[in-house]
């Protein structure tokens, strides 16, 4: 097999690549009754006490297993670790995916078991600081006062106090694992990682700027596939779209490595959706995608299509971006642009169901994918 | 008279714009309590009807309270109601309703059950109108089509305040429009009269407004009417208020009158009315509760101002 590089549509890569999506997809599939039930055993369902949503059509949600995320994340790195593990190519995103899939992993379980978090606002804290009985704690609120305005910042573009990791907390962590992998990239990985392609254009050598342009793409990636995970199959969906997207690209380029991995991703997230069609055999939960959002961001940098990112993932940007604008307008403007973001829930409030909006979703972010891997080709 | 859009946005506020639903009175709600920052502006009590039925709709929606259908119809009926229509009004008229065979009758019941449903929705999720804001959006649209001018965006910029607040106040003028800062400050309007100097009641127009500082003993709450109509003889006016005789659910969106009955007086010397849709007459007498004529006698300032256009 040609590891290295192989030629643009190289036949034997293209066999490689189905027998790897076969055999992912084969594989989530044997295990997923295994998943289901440990998820049920240790009580990894949603709760209808820390979930105001789940009343009236969406009661029905109380009781499914989440984090079947999982299914993805281990058959990947499973196959992966034993029959596709490169230092330079494979391992930077592996281990982005793991980073991201921990982080959300422990804010699913936090969302179970956790308690919920006091929330001091910073007047208070301020309070403390000149009136607290204990030198030390006076200090520390002092030393952890940048920290706490931060974290109101961020309360007040409409995070809420729930008892999972908290927004700023994540997007500090998030940022943390993004700089790991642009260090990463940047300083191990050589100059081939340095530039972008632009569609009809060619190549643009970023230098040190693809640093920061890694961070933010990875950052807002992950989150907004973590925003389009609210419906039955939509995130889900739309990943086999997007990675599928990338294995053809990867392919077509002669990349190995990605194409392997991409179709690994792709045949998991194809047995992933399958139970997690309505009425969902389990929900994905942060720790798929945060870990796939991750995976997806780095994998399409790592083939050099960061700019095709939103095209390759649009939906899961189109969720993102309304949500942003509606926080803006709320805020700014004191409107709504939407009647409820992201956008999957405004068209659920105007009367459409769920299997409509899921289903439209999957073949608008189809389509867009056929145009991102057009565009890619030149 | 007010100018047609305006006298379609006092009518709205009379009676909020629900698809198929008629006769639900806005009730008010001031954000000084409650202490909302940043919010959708009919969340702090500053909304048009239209935004306050709509964020009503979408409340119902989104935490399940099963008022409003996806159409944004009202879809309250006898065998399925919220936990919003257990009021002893409703109750009352749930037992009526079976009992009376006639079906107007049961309409009427029906509708009425459906308004006390709602308003107490509205109520219980803090949608409603301050004084303020009423004001702001009946006298905005009256000047955008007699006048051509947007007070709401003259009025702010002669509201003493920093950078930030300055940015803040262009995006959002209506909601940083307050009864002292924006309707008793001499840079927006001119004094027409009051208490001491007395009133020119000639000079009275539609469009002016009556202003009341330090309604109360703690000279912290104002309040504001808007004449909505003078024919020489009789001011009318409308304005958001809560009686505190009209308890928990009965405030909301007014109107009343100031017959001139001493023309050489003051505003108290005249004659005040104002009937409570909440209280028969009865309860309205055994409670002495014109309580709109009893804030312009505490109001240690009561005035008759112009807008400078």
């Amino acid at each position: 097999m040609c590891m290295d590089f192989c030629g643009p549509f190289s036949i034997e890569l293209l066999k490689q690549a189905l027998l790897y999506l076969i055999a992912s997809c084969v594989g989530a599939f044997l295990w997923a009754p295994l998943l289901t039930k440990l998820l049920y055993k240790y009580k990894l369902t949603r709760r209808g006490d820390a979930d105001f949503t789940l009343r009236g059509e969406r009661a029905g949600k109380i009781g499914t297993p989440i984090m079947g995320g999982l299914l993805v994340v281990v058959t990947v790195t499973v196959i992966t670790l034993l029959f596709n593990w490169q230092r330079s190519s494979t391992y930077v995103p592996m281990g982005a995916m793991m980073v991201a899939a921990l982080l959300g992993a422990a804010d699913d379980i936090l969302n179970i078991f956790g308690i919920k978090r006091r929330e001091r606002k910073l007047k208070q804290i301020w309070t403390l600081i000149r009136i607290h009985r204990h030198w030390y704690v006076r200090l520390w609120y002092f030393i952890t006062f940048p920290w706490h305005a931060f974290a109101r910042a961020v309360a007040m573009l409409g995070s809420k106090q729930n008892r999972g990791i908290q927004v700023h907390e994540k997007l500090f962590l998030q940022f943390i694992a993004g700089s790991i992998v642009a260090y990463w990239i940047y300083f191990k990985l050589g100059t081939y990682w340095h530039s972008v392609h632009i569609p009809f254009d060619g190549q643009l050598a970023l230098g040190w700027l693809i640093i920061p342009i890694i961070i933010l793409f990875v950052m807002f990636t992950a989150n907004a596939v973590n925003i389009a995970d609210g419906l039955d199959g939509l995130a889900g969906g739309s990943l086999i779209a997007s990675f599928a997207g990338l294995t053809m690209i990867a392919w077509a380029e002669g990349r190995p490595a990605f194409t392997l991995l991409n179709a690994t991703v792709t045949g998991a997230l194809i047995a992933y959706t399958y139970f997690n069609v309505k009425p969902a055999r389990f929900q994905m939960g942060d720790v798929g995608s945060l870990g796939l959002g991750a995976l997806f961001a780095v994998n399409a940098i790592a083939i050099n299509k960061t700019l095709l990112i939103p095209i390759l993932g649009f939906i899961f940007y189109i969720e993102a971006i309304t949500v942003i604008l509606q926080v803006f307008s709320r805020r700014l403007l004191g409107r709504r642009i939407f009647k409820m973001s992201p956008l999957h829930h405004h068209f659920e409030f105007i009367g459409w169901s769920e299997e409509k909006i899921v289903t439209r979703f999957w073949l608008i972010h189809s389509f867009m994918v056929v145009v991102g891997v057009w565009m890619a080709l030149y | 008279m007010l100018s047609p859009n305006a006298q379609k946005i006092l009518a709205d506020y009379m009676s909020l714009p629900f698809p198929g639903v008629t006769g639900v009175r806005c009730p008010y709600f001031i954000n000084t309590r409650v202490g909302r920052r940043g919010q959708i502006r009919s969340l702090i009590g500053k909304g048009t009807p239209t935004e306050i039925v709509e964020e009503a709709k979408i409340i119902s929606i989104q935490y399940q309270h099963g008022l409003f259908d996806h159409e944004g119809h009202c879809c309250i009926d006898d065998e399925r109601h919220s936990p919003h229509c257990h009021s002893e009004r409703s109750e009352e008229s749930l037992s009526k309703h079976k009992i009376v065979e006639d079906s107007s009758v049961v309409s009427l019941y029906q509708d009425d059950r459906q308004n006390d449903c709602i308003r107490r929705f509205l109520i219980d999720n803090q949608l409603g109108i301050d004084c303020s804001g009423f004001a702001t959006h009946i006298l905005r649209a009256h000047f955008l089509e007699t006048k051509k001018i947007d007070i709401a965006k003259k009025l702010v910029k002669n509201i003493p305040a920093g950078l930030t607040r300055k940015i803040i106040m262009r995006l959002r003028p209506v909601e940083s429009i307050g009864v002292k800062s924006g309707y008793g400050n001499d840079r927006n309007t001119a004094k027409l009269g009051d208490e001491t100097i007395g009133y020119d009641f000639a000079k009275i127009q539609t469009g002016d407004v009556v202003v009341m500082l330090g309604v109360d003993t703690k000279n912290t709450r104002n309040h504001i009417l808007v004449i909505t109509d003078y024919d020489g003889h009789t001011i009318k006016y409308a304005h958001a208020r809560a009686w505190s005789s009209e308890g928990k659910f009965g405030h909301g969106v007014n109107t009343g009158e100031i017959k001139i009955t001493a023309p050489g007086k003051g505003l108290l010397a005249q004659e005040w009315t104002e009937i409570s849709p909440a209280l028969s007459a009865d309860l309205f007498h055994q409670a002495n509760a014109n309580e709109t004529f009893g804030e312009a006698k505490n109001a240690k300032i009561l005035e008759i101002r112009r807008i400078k256009l």
